[in-house]
């Protein structure tokens, strides 16, 4: 400990360098780990955060919602098969929206029962009791969306009144409202009068007491090649792009997970080389090797320590930002594992310098060479 | 055989070799860089070792420090056989032990000449107060009380040299192994420091091997020993 804290001090520059460097890599890890949350989320969080436990898909829609069509035949193969407990309708459709903000692309999702299909997350209100209500994605609040305003279906001009927002439900990364069936149909006619009655998009299932969600998902699955059954969670996980979302960023991740060990890695080695002549003269005068070895340990848990500290109070105000319409959030989760992983890389990485270190003869301090040989 | 750990026998010559001999193979060629050489120092004497460049000065103190291993012999410090001594006795050994002043880096340069001192304390079991008040007296006795804060960039060849001293005392040595401690310094400088290395052994009773190549300085030590070549001979 003397020796690190002593070496670190007088070498303050040197270091805090270092621990800049792992800060600012810390907080771009951070960051577009909030930058890819955010952004699933803001596709498919309304799948993950609604009520039905599976969702059934039909085949041909291509596990996206509004391309699903669920005729009668298959809702009745659903309702047959084992451990099925309650069924109810899930509609979804795009509209043109203007509230006092403008114009909006936005999402508007009814379902036949509450507990089937409407938001888990609500935050602020209540759900829809009547024709006229909707809960909102809470991300567009400000954008016109909040509780107790009032917007509009185009064309058509059906107004319906926000009196709940719930968090992390959008789909589509736009503003996502929450209905009844029959809020739903209304805006659709209200558009297009000659709308008819149209076909459920998806059905939201809850298991049978005593049957467990994969259980029924199974069940669903066997039951017709053209129904997919999922969990919501697997639902959100196999909407198209999801997938492709996911590893862009883990290269991206990969990259920084290598490019932290480097860092840190070639940096202990050459302070290790440059202070070669100290280093053989402790061990000259009867320092252990396991001594110095530990020292240069806690300088690279003591750096990454500090660099992520740093990264992470950069990151916490970022975190809280909304960033192209996507509202970014602290992941504690992230922040933990990283903190994990990249404490083990730094450590591993110095490695290479100690190795350098356990192989100083202390013959050499009485010649003068020293580890860069 | 006597362990490190064994009361030390303060009336035991400080060192005591016995016909060592050191060879170092240099791919097919052999150096023979000491050859049975035999020599006791007492416990309360300084040795002058005199001899020319590549004579085996700096390999017969190394041995002695057991930081080198000789090829044959026997060596013997204050009662301890280290001959046969692994890599991890030999470390406990020279940290506790013996006290050395090498020919070139001495001070670890991002500590202070205090630190300097501490640090040995530091290698081992820590003694804490006591180790602090033993590197202030030994910075007092060596005049450098006033730059114990310094760093050894902002300190003066000499200076740099008593701290080392200092440095090789704080372990409270059986024997004190100085290589070529006066090299570096002018003639005056070089005395200055002689007298210091005399009066700092002699107050302790504490043995010490002082390497020189420079004939002027031996008479602040007890005796002269000669090597040519490898070999002892006590003049
Ligand atoms: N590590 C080594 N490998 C090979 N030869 C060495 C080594 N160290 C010293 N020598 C040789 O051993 C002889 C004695 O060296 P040394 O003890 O350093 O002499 P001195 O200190 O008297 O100048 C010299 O010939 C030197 O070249
Ligand atoms: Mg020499």
């Amino acid at each position: 400990m003397f020796l690190a804290l002593k070496e670190m001090t007088r070498a303050k520059a040197r270091f805090g360098l270092l621990i800049a460097a792992i800060a600012l890599l810390v907080f771009l890890i951070l960051f577009q780990q909030s930058l890819q949350n955010g952004l699933l989320t803001s596709f498919v969080g309304g799948i993950r955060n609604q009520s039905a436990p599976v969702l059934v898909y039909s085949v041909d829609g291509q596990r996206i919602l509004q391309g699903s069509i669920i005729t009668p035949d298959l809702e009745a193969l659903v309702e047959s098969a084992p451990g099925v407990g309650e069924v109810g309708a899930i509609h979804q459709g795009t509209f043109t929206v203007t509230s006092a903000d403008g114009a909006f692309d936005a999402s508007l999702l009814g379902y036949a029962d509450p507990a089937l299909g409407a938001p888990t997350t609500i935050v602020e209100g209540r759900l829809a009791e009547s024709l006229d209500e909707v809960v909102a994605s809470s991300a567009d609040a400000e954008s016109g969306f909040d509780i107790g305003d009032v917007v509009r279906v185009e064309p058509g001009g059906l107004e319906l009144t926000v009196v709940g927002l719930a968090d992390q439900a959008q789909i589509n990364a736009g503003p996502t409202l929450y209905g009844t069936v029959d809020t739903f149909l209304d805006a659709l006619r209200a558009q297009n009068p000659d709308a008819g009655t149209p076909l459920p998009n998806v059905l939201g299932v809850a298991p049978a007491d005593g049957t467990t969600v994969d259980e029924v998902v199974a069940s669903i699955n066997a039951q017709s090649d053209e129904l997919d059954a999922f969990t919501k969670d697997d639902a959100a996980d196999a909407t198209p792009g999801v997938a492709q979302v996911r590893q862009s960023f883990q290269v991206i991740f990969l990259l920084y997970g290598l490019v932290i060990p480097c860092v840190t890695g070639l940096f202990f080695l050459i302070v290790t080389f440059q202070k070669a002549g100290a280093l053989t003269l402790l061990r000259a005068i009867g320092a252990p090797a396991g001594r110095l070895v530990a020292s240069l340990l806690i300088q690279a848990v003591l750096i990454v320590g500090l660099g992520y500290l740093i990264g992470t109070l950069l990151y916490t105000p970022v975190s809280q930002l909304r960033l192209g319409g996507i509202p970014l959030e602290f992941e504690t989760a992230a922040v933990i594992t990283w903190a994990i992983v990249l404490m083990a890389l730094g450590l591993l990485s110095s490695l290479v310098a100690a190795r350098r270190v356990l192989a100083i003869d202390p013959v050499q301090a009485t010649t003068g060479a020293g580890v860069g040989r | 055989m006597s362990t490190s750990s064994s009361a030390p026998d303060t009336s035991a010559p400080a060192l005591e070799m016995k016909a060592v001999r050191k060879v170092y193979r240099m791919g097919d060629a052999d150096i023979i860089a000491l050859d049975h050489a035999s020599l006791t120092v007492q416990h309360d004497e300084i040795v002058a070792l005199v001899g020319p460049s590549g004579s085996g000065k700096t390999t017969l103190c190394s041995i002695a420090g057991g930081i080198l291993g000789a090829t044959e012999g026997r060596v013997v410090v204050a009662g301890d056989d280290i001959t046969d001594y692994d890599a991890k006795q030999l470390t406990k050994f020279r940290q506790e032990r013996v006290g050395f002043v090498f020919q070139s880096v001495n001070l670890v340069p991002f500590l202070t000449a205090r630190e300097n001192l501490l640090v040995v304390d530091e290698l081992g079991r820590r003694t804490g107060a006591a180790a602090r008040a033993r590197a202030d007296q030994l910075l007092e006795e060596l005049g450098l009380a006033d730059r114990r804060n310094n760093l050894p960039s902002q300190l003066s060849g000499g200076q740099r040299q008593r701290v080392a001293i200092g440095r090789a005392l704080m372990n409270e040595p059986r024997l004190v192994l100085f290589d070529e401690p006066t090299s570096a310094l002018d003639t005056q400088l070089g005395e200055q420091v002689m007298e210091l290395i005399r009066n700092e052994m002699k107050s302790r009773g504490t043995a010490a091997i002082v390497v020189t190549h420079d004939e002027r300085i031996t008479h602040f030590c007890d005796r002269s020993v000669h090597i040519v070549d490898g070999h002892l001979d006590a003049a």
